[in-house]
């Protein structure tokens, strides 16, 4: 069979980025979303004795404590979820590929935006986000689910590497 | 979004019955790829490989596509 024109119809995955992340191709050692493991530091979990007379309860405060150490974000490390991404299985080549182009797409947005461009509204930034990791999730989740419950728990937490500039820049 | 999401689901949940495991993988893989490329496709039957990297793939809804990775190194999706 002929193999038609690259032309016409074509779509490529757009790629403005220069840094992979979901790479499986090995064209290029990524940096991408990857940063040094980060250990979101861990709330106090249990009850905190009050220390003097007029501060809160111990119990009020053991609930507080407790809140906050469910709401704390879960240890993210980002290199070796990255690592995972590219070693599963449970994705192909293809898949691999054309979702590290859209990171790097995220990521050059992203860059854009810290740099002060005019580019699409940080709520927009964070639909991209969230569509493209919904993304990463399904064509996860009946092949690696662990790696797709990983990625979802780190959800919030990649975010807020992404929107924080200065945490941005620590890891592209 | 909701249709990609869907289109999504159902492309990489089913699997294509009398691929060989290999093929199946394939079969999924292009499936998610074409998907993931805004192009609608419930599942591919039928792959025919070209050379490396590059497959004319089949749906099961009739669409058919070009699959490969073109010389920038991005994944490509044409339709046929």
């Amino acid at each position: 069979m002929a193999v038609p024109a690259r032309g016409a119809d074509t779509q490529p995955a757009p790629a403005r980025g220069s840094t992979p992340a979901v790479s499986a191709t090995g064209t290029k050692a990524n940096a991408s979303v990857a940063s040094p493991p980060k250990t979101v530091a861990a709330a106090p979990s249990g009850p905190q004795p009050a220390q003097h007379a007029g501060t809160r309860s111990a119990s009020a405060t053991g609930t507080t404590a407790t809140a906050r150490a469910a709401a704390a974000p879960a240890t993210l490390d980002l290199k070796s979820l990255e690592q995972r991404l590219r070693d599963t299985k449970a994705i192909g080549v293809f898949t691999k590929l054309s979702l590290k182009i859209q990171v790097d797409d995220l990521l050059a947005d992203m860059k854009a935006f810290h740099g002060g461009r005019s580019l699409p509204p940080l709520p927009e930034l964070r639909q991209s986000y969230e569509s493209l990791l919904l993304k990463v999730v399904t064509v996860l989740q009946n092949g690696d689910p662990q790696l797709a419950s990983a990625v979802s728990a780190s959800r919030d937490s990649i975010w807020t590497l992404l929107s924080d500039p200065k945490k941005f820049s620590e890891i592209t | 979004m909701r249709c990609t999401y869907g289109l999504l689901m159902s492309g990489v949940a089913l699997a294509a019955p009398g691929f060989a495991p290999a093929a199946e993988s394939l079969g999924k893989d292009l499936t998610a790829t074409i998907v993931l490329h805004n192009m609608p496709c419930d599942k591919v039957v039928n792959a025919k490989r070209n050379s490396d990297s590059d497959y004319n793939a089949s749906c099961q809804d009739g669409n058919r596509y070009h699959v490969y990775i073109d010389a920038a190194g991005h994944v490509a999706v044409q339709k046929l």
